[in-house]
């Protein structure tokens, strides 16, 4: 295992810009993380759910409800869109977050983000012409297919060219793409980091009402709840051993 | 000196807002026994917006014996309930109804730049509570950019000091600019800003704490900060300065009616003597329109909402909107460059945790010709959360796996942004959309483009901020691009040819028509902009409440 104090499993210090294999990571011994891996695999935010405020705990508990249920995407339009938002952030086994859900239920509740781009339609129509844009290139390559049908590898080759603005398509063509890019990633980005499992998998403290922080550092900046990113510990060790 | 003596010991005089609130609820204490003026009634003050710039105004004159209604848009705040310590959701807090943007660079609006309901935007702004430096107001004579305020910093001055004894803030003696100092203390400083500190150092940066409108200690009611780093989420501890606990707890006490959710539809003029006579609005749900009658108006609706209410006003008299008969209305819109760049350390920081706001720096701030371009930038710590940090990841051109593997790296990283002075253009413009808004009201569109000193503004600052984190030993840097904060839309000069208020915040063209809010603001200097909003406030306060009683309807 690696020596977390070093950066070498960053994308940008390495060869092709990407990470190492997930593999290298631990897995998620408490709580639950997208794809049960994370940095902090001893880490549950929800063990400190008790100390949450009324407000926020209700506001959490509705964000993990949110499952199954579509208002605003056709069921023509879902499996693209599934397709699209785990190529995106990389979900590619149980459990996922369901990033799709919590797309469709701020669209469907018409809850945007208080600007719209002039050269570009409203978000809602955005989000149509994406999905719609993503199957039409998909078609063109790959005859007959659509994208969700896809293996990954193709997937990811097309949003790797979305991301460089780099697709044309008739949907496509009447949106400027580049700005479509950060529409739909900012979207998918907010759900998938609103919701306390990416929080486990981070190591992020979370709602911290009334309770606060105490160690700021530099002693400590550790709260006796929070634990220490994965070392070089073996997990079947720890676990048998009793070790947390 | 006494000020620096005493510090946190010396409370403002005339603002009980401090005494007002209560230790164990967050609601805004006087809701239920507010006073309710009949529409029909004249009243001596109609304010549309319960910000920064409104509240300040309806809290001073109130204690004066003005009778003032305060139209908001959105709704009356009960934080224990609506308040949540959660990025997602905190959505509510942002004017999200739709605005078109647009030019070369178009600026993002929403939860980057404005707030909507009781409280206005400093609800969810991070802070930092800066003054702006005596050179802002005369950049024109200075440097040959932007304008000449028609106020002097020895004006405003006294009424920075009041308000920073109000808000109250905290911070480190201030060496910049008009040297002052703050009268509550440094707030301790986290490992994450302090590994920021240390490279600023290292690059003969100075750096100070502060300045923050966040309690250290206690102030009357108001507890100390608990360092739980929501602040761009509103402060449900009371901590935080922002009207919601500074002002508007005084202003209920002194028969301030706060109307919320109430949208402004139009300023209504009287025809013959081109005086405002009150302000029609819609209260949600009722979609009828009622007119508040007052023998003055002032307008508090921040950079876009400010402008697109006048333009939205036009009446025969003008026909392309209230005021604009001289086409300055809803020109030179400015927002700061705010470049954020972050740094990858060995050990676990948690970049979360102590208010985003903390250590800055005005070394930049004013113009050095060996730069190559006017003006300068400040410095200042932030720390996004999770979300926050994703769009900065993403920004850097990562996606699916990277980014992924770049989020799980969170608590090793630290943040330090810049916000440059980006210069005042006429053509950075709120004008009308076509679009309508669900009352039917045409909204406003924004468009922003950059010019050469603002891009080579911005560049420099960049390498700036990198050095620092290099010098700090950074393993890796990830830096994103983006604006910060609003100001300007209806400045304030010297005719109405380059203006659209006078130096007492007047409007050229209606003798009881004020604009109190950002949008009077001819430039905005490298400093983050609430505290000069409320300062201005609080002076074109005094110059109204100076006047006797029986002259309100003639003001
Ligand atoms: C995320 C964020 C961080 C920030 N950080 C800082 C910081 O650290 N330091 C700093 O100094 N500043 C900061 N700011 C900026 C600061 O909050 C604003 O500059 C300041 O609050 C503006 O004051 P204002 O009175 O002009 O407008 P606002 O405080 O925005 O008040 C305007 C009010 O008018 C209401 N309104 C508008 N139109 C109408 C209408 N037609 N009818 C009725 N009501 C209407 C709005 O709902 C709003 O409540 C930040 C802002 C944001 C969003
Ligand atoms: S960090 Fe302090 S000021 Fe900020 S929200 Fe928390 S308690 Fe309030």
């Amino acid at each position: 295992m690696r020596d977390l104090s070093k950066p070498d499993h960053l994308p940008n210090l390495r060869e092709g810009g990407q990470p190492p294999e997930p593999s290298w990571l631990p897995r998620q011994r408490r709580g639950i993380t997208p794809q049960m891996i994370g940095r902090y695999p001893d880490y549950d935010v929800f063990d400190t759910a008790e100390t949450w405020d009324p407000a926020t705990a209700r506001v959490i508990a509705e964000r993990m409800e949110v499952r199954g249920s579509f208002a605003f995407f056709t069921p023509d339009e879902q499996p693209t869109l599934r397709a699209l938002c785990d190529v995106a952030v990389a979900q590619d086994a149980e459990p996922r977050i369901p990033v799709p859900e919590l797309i469709d239920e701020k669209l469907a509740a018409g809850r945007l983000d208080g600007y719209q781009y002039a050269d570009m339609p409203d978000d809602r129509e955005t989000w149509r012409l994406t999905l719609a844009g993503l199957d039409e290139v998909t078609a063109e390559r790959h005859d007959g297919y659509r994208f969700a049908g896809l293996d990954s590898r193709s997937q990811e080759a097309v949003v790797e060219n979305f991301s460089k603005a780099q697709l044309r398509s008739a949907s496509f063509d009447r949106l400027n793409i580049t700005r479509t890019w950060s529409v739909c990633m900012r979207m998918i980005l907010a759900a998938f980091y609103s919701h306390p499992w990416a929080w486990n998998e981070i190591g992020f403290g979370g709602p911290a009402y009334p309770r606060g922080f105490m160690r700021l550092g530099p002693t400590s900046t550790r709260e006796p709840f929070e634990r220490p990113g994965a070392t070089d510990e073996d997990p079947v060790r720890t676990v048998t051993e009793g070790r947390a | 000196m006494i000020r620096h003596l005493l510090k946190g010991a010396v409370g403002p005089k005339d603002n009980d807002s401090r005494y007002l609130l209560d230790v164990h609820r967050r609601d805004l204490p006087g809701e239920a026994t507010m006073r309710a003026y009949p529409d029909n009634e004249e009243v001596d003050l109609c304010v549309v917006g319960a910000g920064a710039g409104g509240s300040v105004l309806a809290q001073r004159l109130a204690r004066r014996g003005w009778k003032v209604v305060i139209l908001e848009a959105g709704p009356f705040w009960h934080p224990d309930e609506d308040w949540v310590s959660d990025e997602a959701g905190s959505h509510q807090l942002y004017w999200t109804e739709k605005r078109i943007i647009g030019g070369n660079d178009p600026v993002e609006l929403g939860k980057n730049n404005s707030g909507r309901g009781v409280g206005g935007s400093m609800v969810h702004y991070a802070g930092y509570c800066p003054r702006f430096h005596p050179s802002d107001l005369q950049t024109d004579t200075l440097d040959g950019v932007g304008a000449d305020w028609p106020i002097s910093y020895q004006q405003l001055r006294p009424h920075y000091e009041r308000v920073e004894a109000e808000l109250p803030v905290a911070g480190q003696n201030w060496p910049w600019g008009y040297p002052h100092t703050y009268p509550f203390s440094p707030h301790p400083v986290s490992e994450a800003a302090s590994v920021l500190w240390r490279g600023a150092i290292a690059q003969g940066i100075t750096m100070r704490v502060g300045p923050v409108g966040i309690v250290n200690g206690t102030f009357g009611n108001r507890p100390h900060c608990i360092y739980r780093g929501y602040c761009l989420q509103g402060c449900k501890v009371n901590a935080k300065a922002s009207p919601y606990v500074t002002h508007l707890p005084d202003a209920l006490a002194h028969s301030v009616e706060i109307r919320a959710n109430c949208m402004a539809a139009r300023v209504e003029l009287d025809p013959s003597s081109r005086r405002a006579t009150g302000v029609t609005f819609i209260k949600e749900g009722e979609q009828i329109e009622r007119l508040q009658r007052a023998k003055v108006v002032a307008v508090a609706g921040y950079s876009i909402e400010t402008p697109r209410l006048l333009l939205n006003s036009a009446t025969k008299g003008f026909p392309n909107g209230l005021c604009n008969n001289e086409d300055q209305v809803g020109r030179y819109v400015m927002v700061q460059g705010a470049t954020q760049a972050a740094g990858r350390f060995p050990t676990e920081l948690r970049m979360y945790k102590a208010p985003p706001a903390q250590v800055s720096s005005e070394d930049f701030y004013e113009t050095n010709p060996s730069r190559g371009f006017a003006r300068g930038f400040s410095i200042q710590t932030v720390s996004p959360e999770p979300i926050g940090w994703a769009e900065h990841v993403l920004a850097d051109g990562h996606w699916g796996r990277a980014l992924r593997e770049y989020m799980r790296d969170y608590n090793h990283w630290t943040t330090i942004g810049v916000l440059n002075e980006l210069l005042a253009e006429p053509d950075n413009r709120v004008t009308l959309a076509e679009e309508k808004d669900p009352f039917g009201l045409p909204v406003a569109r924004f468009d922003y483009s950059l010019c050469d000193n603002d891009k080579a503004n911005v560049a420099f600052s960049t390498e700036v901020i990198t050095d620092i984190l290099h010098a700090a030993g950074a393993q890796d840097v990830l830096t994103i691009q983006r604006f910060a904060h609003l100001i300007g839309g209806a400045r304030m000069g010297t005719s109405p040819e380059n203006s659209v208020v006078d130096a007492h915040q007047r409007s050229w063209a209606v003798p009881n028509l004020y604009l109190a809010d950002g949008s009077v603001c001819p430039t905005q200097g490298s400093a983050n902009p609430a505290l000069t909003i409320m300062a201005l406030s609080s002076l074109l306060a005094e110059h109204l409440g100076s006047r006797p009683a029986t002259e309100r309807s003639r003001l």
